[in-house]
């Protein structure tokens, strides 16, 4: 392992090729989840009606801002990093310099892990035009560390993916396979208690779960014990996911 | 030579993809200050060599020491001060041709003034100050490849390696490249080079190795390597193969060397006055007769079959 202060650098990279998309990348981050935001929140809403005392908007936000971090650091480091990787072979030139492989992979995941940021911070100011906040102002805090978390986590699983992958079409497996089920098995757009057993242990493992229940939390203000599990999974299943992309990528970069 | 500190020390260098060998136990020795070419065809392992020799590959075994340490993919004190033209043109495509440098100067902890002052120098130097703010897409192949020397020459290294950095250019491209390749020897700095040109060995090196199969062949100076393996000029007849026993019995005496390839004859000689002279005689006027080249060299030590 031979990272250093030069993520920065790899960061800061993406950041001035980024002013280029900004506009095109912020509206895909906003219309997708404010589509799921409008067709579910309002839409099916208005036949649900009240959900655990709260219009369902209430439920579903918390939620759906979670998932738009998922799938914005999901993609950021699945066809992100691989065009830089193939296409445009940008990480041949990083790893001739100072900048290590771990340093250009950890770069590239933080990277996709801002990208999150962006747009669950997109999503959160969406449901504020709405009505909907944080319990309170620690609570918004503490939303966005869990995005960076999930970011994080996301990314480095997508590096994962991108590591041993021979062209785009193979991370149609991981899309459809993986991120969209989980889309709807982690309690997103309806809890699960209704679920048959199995399908709540599946639900158990996928991280996402874990992560809408604490921003469920933050956003209702009733916190309990059970919490600091869900962050323990996904703190823990982070850590190895980071180690295991940057071990995976520096074996492909590195021949 | 042998008063040059040396720079670059491979022993027994070897490198293993898999069941591959691409690099088969290869020994030598680069001084600063030269200005050292490796020669070969496709997949003779070339670019597995310098790959190593920059610290971006693995050594498989033996040793290969630069600048004192051991080459080595975690080395950053080499990285630091090594520039690397590539073969591929690997530009930034998302930033345009000033940023592409002013990003790269981040990677070695270049101060932003400082990298300022080095790109208006560097684009200069290159002849690329007009294009300072175009994007990638906008250049021409031969700007490219000027960009990648500018790049490399961010960090103002002690060695540069460069991979056949001229493939793909028109003539004048190539000239430009290659005075500008030659201004930096004058400031003292090693350049590495791979190439299938022979005309840019001969432009170029010092000194150069011939690589086939993982192998060196021989290495020298490439005037001497000529004169060494050729003579100073070929006789190439074009002429049906049942002729030759006829001919290389008047001509043997004439020449040092023959050699049969498709539909040519080629002779190889210190002199070819009296050879072609002889030629008249026995009334054979379909000849070309032209000085030897690093080229005849080349294709003598790695055959002049197609190489897949």
């Amino acid at each position: 392992m031979n990272l250093s202060y030069r993520v920065y650098h790899v960061f800061f990279r993406n950041l001035i090729s980024y002013k280029r998309y900004v506009v095109p990348t912020f509206l895909v981050s906003l219309i997708e989840p404010l589509f799921y935001l409008i067709t579910f929140g309002i839409g099916m809403g208005a036949y649900i009606g009240y959900f655990g005392g709260k219009p369902y908007l209430y439920f579903l936000v918390p939620g759906v801002l979670v998932s738009s971090v998922m799938l914005s650091s999901t993609f950021e480091c699945l066809y992100g990093t691989f065009v830089k990787m193939v296409h445009e072979r940008l990480y041949d030139s990083l790893i001739a310099t100072p900048v290590s492989a771990e340093d250009a992979v950890a770069g590239d995941i933080l990277w996709g892990a801002f990208r999150g940021l962006i747009s669950g911070t997109l999503m959160m100011i969406v449901a504020g035009f709405m009505g909907i906040f944080a319990a309170s102002l620690l609570n918004l805090l503490l939303l966005l560390a869990l995005m960076v978390f999930v970011g994080i986590l996301f990314a480095s699983l997508a590096m994962i993916v991108t590591s041993v992958s021979p062209s785009f079409d193979f991370f149609n497996y991981y899309t459809e396979l993986i991120i969209t089920p989980m889309l709807f098995f982690s309690g997103v757009f309806f809890p699960l208690d209704k679920f048959p057993e199995w399908m709540k242990t599946l639900s158990w493992f996928m991280p996402l779960t874990h992560a809408v229940k604490i921003s469920r939390a933050l956003f209702s203000g009733s916190f309990y014990p059970g919490l600091a599990v869900n962050f323990l999974i996904i703190f823990g299943l982070e850590a190895v996911a980071f180690l295991i992309g940057l071990k995976m990528m520096k074996r492909r970069l590195i021949k | 030579m042998r008063l040059m500190k040396i720079l670059v020390k491979a022993t027994d260098l070897t490198k293993k993809y898999g069941q591959l060998t691409a690099v088969d136990a290869i020994s030598f020795e680069i001084g600063q200050g030269e200005f050292f070419g490796f020669l070969g065809p496709n997949g003779a392992g070339k670019t597995s060599t310098i790959k190593m020799i920059h610290c971006v590959s693995p050594v498989t075994s033996g040793s290969l020491i630069v600048d004192g340490a051991p080459a080595h993919i975690d080395n950053r004190a080499l990285k630091m001060m090594t520039g690397v033209i590539p073969q591929e043109i690997t530009l930034d495509v998302d930033l345009r041709v000033h940023e592409n440098l002013m990003v790269f100067a981040t990677f070695f902890d270049i101060r932003r003034s400082e990298a300022k002052k080095r790109v208006a120098e560097l684009l200069k130097f290159v002849e690329l100050e007009q294009k300072r703010t175009s994007k990638i897409d906008e250049l021409s192949t031969g700007m490219k490849r000027r960009l990648l020397i500018a790049r490399a020459l961010l960090n103002r290294p002690k060695l540069i390696v460069a991979d056949e950095p001229t493939t793909g250019l028109d003539p004048q491209a190539r000239h430009l490249i290659w005075q500008r390749l030659r201004q930096l020897k004058e400031q003292g700095v090693t350049l590495i080079l791979t190439t299938q040109y022979m005309e840019e060995a001969q432009q170029l090196c010092d000194r150069v190795v011939v690589m086939h199969k993982g192998k060196i062949l021989r290495e020298g100076v490439p005037s001497r390597l000529i004169a060494d393996e050729i003579g100073r000029e070929v006789i190439e007849i074009r002429i049906a193969k049942e002729e030759d026993e006829r001919i290389i019995g008047h001509l043997s005496s004439l020449s040092c060397g023959h050699e049969r390839v498709g539909d040519s004859l080629y002779f190889y000689c210190r002199d070819g006055q009296d050879l072609m002279k002889k030629l008249l005689e026995i009334n054979l006027h379909n000849y070309l007769s032209r000085p030897a080249s690093l080229e005849d060299v080349f294709l003598k030590l790695t055959g002049r079959s197609l190489i897949e």
